[in-house]
């Protein structure tokens, strides 16, 4: 026997189908008029925004230089409805919460997104008797508007700019001087688009802080092996192969990694 | 000589008989006449067309995508060169491209936007639970459209949001390395990737969407829309009792949405 609420339920329904049988409005021509207009709504707003991309530059440009996969300075950066999973990564770093922001959140939303007509079985669909319901619905909003903001605002870092930085980095580390060849490919090859180094650089998707990367002594073959191939030595590593820059010059950046003890 | 009346209803039966003849085979205008004039509740208004401008959004994009896809090259060596002769050569190429690249980001909003809609009626509720799911299931999929189209045009942007991407992808524990494998095919971003990721984009993909968007709009049909909450003429509304007027025997009937008649 059915519980009492299933078989509510199954009434409401069955009296829904008669309202709309008896007070309903045929679908053509009423609501497909609100459809129609609405849809045409919709397709202008795409030829504007088209328009507004090609003959302005408001909505960026139509398309970046070609795609170089030997080039040492780049922004990775996904398109704009992927900011409020980007920006997560600024929030989980590697490599102790990463998993949280790159997989852990997102699938945990999917899945309560999944299970909310199994978490609110009951028959009311009034708002203000869903108090649940609005804190969730204003949380959510919330949190994905502040997070799409955040990672269209944050700052990305300059090659030309860090590289006047480098002085101040080899006077607050006590960079010997074999390092500095290093430190300055460090701060023109988009290492610092993801990681920072003494308060500079872009903090990106998860990636670590480098001010201290030498005091773990992992020694220069691992720092090589590491540009060469992030994932094959640390597991799960998001960061991409810098196996292009050549042996000599992961070599500068591994003795520069080394040297970077700490500020003193 | 047959009158003028006689003619106009010959006529009418030749532009009849196509019609009939197709419904005796398969039913498709009883269908469509049951499509169009189901009826929907008296009360849903402007906030009910979120998901049918949804749909509009996607065929821009199946539209504008058949188009691109005559002139784009799936190949690193040409696919950077095949977006810079669209939006250069082709004529109105760059509209068309446009129309493509804003019309996802119009697609995703409005997909979120009607859930948004469906979350506040309270519409994904018994018994269209099973449709909201097929909803929630199209979200990923939307996503996954966006994240393979991004690395098509092939330019710095798209290779190194790629590359980090299918690297984030690694991280899932289990299965990510092998998911970022596959989507690589190989170890690294190739001419294997950039076909890949336009079989999955232009095939694939749209191809789950399509069935998903088939089957929530059967469920649609099938079960029919919720009316605002907040609406006093509610469809399916409780109805109080009325309380029975003293000593005079009668009993107030149920109060009753007022019927308006179309025509």
């Amino acid at each position: 026997m059915p519980s009492r609420r299933l078989e509510e339920r199954r009434i409401a329904f069955q009296r829904y189908k008669e309202d709309v049988k008896r007070d309903g409005k045929p679908f053509y021509p009423y609501a497909m008029f609100h459809d129609t207009v609405m849809s045409l709504v919709v397709v202008c707003v795409i030829v504007g925004l088209a328009f507004v991309w090609h003959y302005t530059s408001l909505l960026g440009p139509s398309l970046a230089a070609k795609a170089d996969p030997g080039t040492t300075s780049f922004v990775p950066r996904p398109d704009w409805y992927f900011y409020f999973l980007f920006y997560l990564l600024r929030i989980f770093k590697w490599p102790n919460s990463v998993i949280l922001g790159t997989v852990g959140i997102p699938t945990i939303l999917l899945i309560l997104l999944l299970a909310i007509p199994f978490i609110d079985m009951r028959r009311e669909r009034r708002l203000l008797r869903r108090p649940i319901a609005i804190v969730a619905a204003v949380l959510v909003a919330l949190s994905m508007g502040v997070l799409t903001y955040k990672g269209a605002t944050a700052k990305e870092a300059l090659g030309a700019e860090l590289l006047a930085d480098v002085p101040n980095w080899v006077k607050a580390e006590k960079l010997p001087a074999q390092a500095v060849p290093g430190a300055k490919l460090f701060a023109t090859s988009g290492c610092l688009n993801c990681h920072t180094y003494l308060g500079a650089g872009g903090s990106q998707l998860g990636a670590p802080d480098l001010s201290a990367e030498g005091s773990k002594n992992k020694g220069i073959t691992f720092q090589i092996q590491h540009l060469k191939c992030p994932s094959c030595v640390n597991k799960g590593s998001p960061m991409p192969s810098f196996a292009a820059f050549g042996d000599a010059n992961l070599r500068k950046l591994a003795i520069f990694l080394e040297a970077s003890k700490g500020p003193k | 000589m047959p009158s003028k009346r006689n003619r106009k209803e010959q006529m009418l039966a030749a532009a009849q008989y196509p019609l009939d003849w197709l419904e005796e085979r398969s039913g498709l205008i009883g269908g469509l006449r049951y499509f169009l004039f189901r009826k929907v509740p008296g009360d849903s208004g402007w906030w009910h067309t979120l998901g049918s401008a949804t749909l509009t959004a996607f065929l821009v994009q199946l539209g504008t995508g058949v188009i691109l896809a005559m002139y784009y090259k799936p190949d690193p060596n040409s696919a950077y060169e095949s977006v810079q002769h669209i939006n250069n050569d082709v004529t109105l190429g760059w509209l068309v491209r446009g129309m493509h690249r804003w019309g996802a980001s119009v697609f995703i909003i409005l997909i979120f936007f009607h859930m948004a809609r469906v979350f506040l009626f309270g519409a994904y509720k018994y018994p269209r639970e099973l449709n909201w799911i097929v909803g929630v299931l199209l979200l990923p999929l939307a996503l996954l459209e966006g994240f393979s189209g991004y690395l098509l045009p092939y330019d710095q942007t798209a290779y190194w949001a790629t590359v980090v991407g299918i690297n984030i992808n690694g991280t899932a524990p289990f299965l990510g390395p092998f998911l970022a494998s596959f989507l690589r095919s190989g170890s690294e971003i190739g001419a294997d990737t950039l076909s890949r990721f336009y079989s999955l984009h232009m095939l694939l993909l749209p191809g789950a969407i399509l069935g998903l968007i088939g089957l929530h709009l059967y469920l649609v049909v099938r079960l029919g829309v919720s009316s605002p909450p907040w609406s006093s003429e509610a469809a399916g509304r409780d109805r109080e009792q009325a309380p029975a007027v003293p000593g005079s025997g009668l009993v107030n009937p149920a109060p009753r949405g007022v019927t308006k008649r179309p025509d």
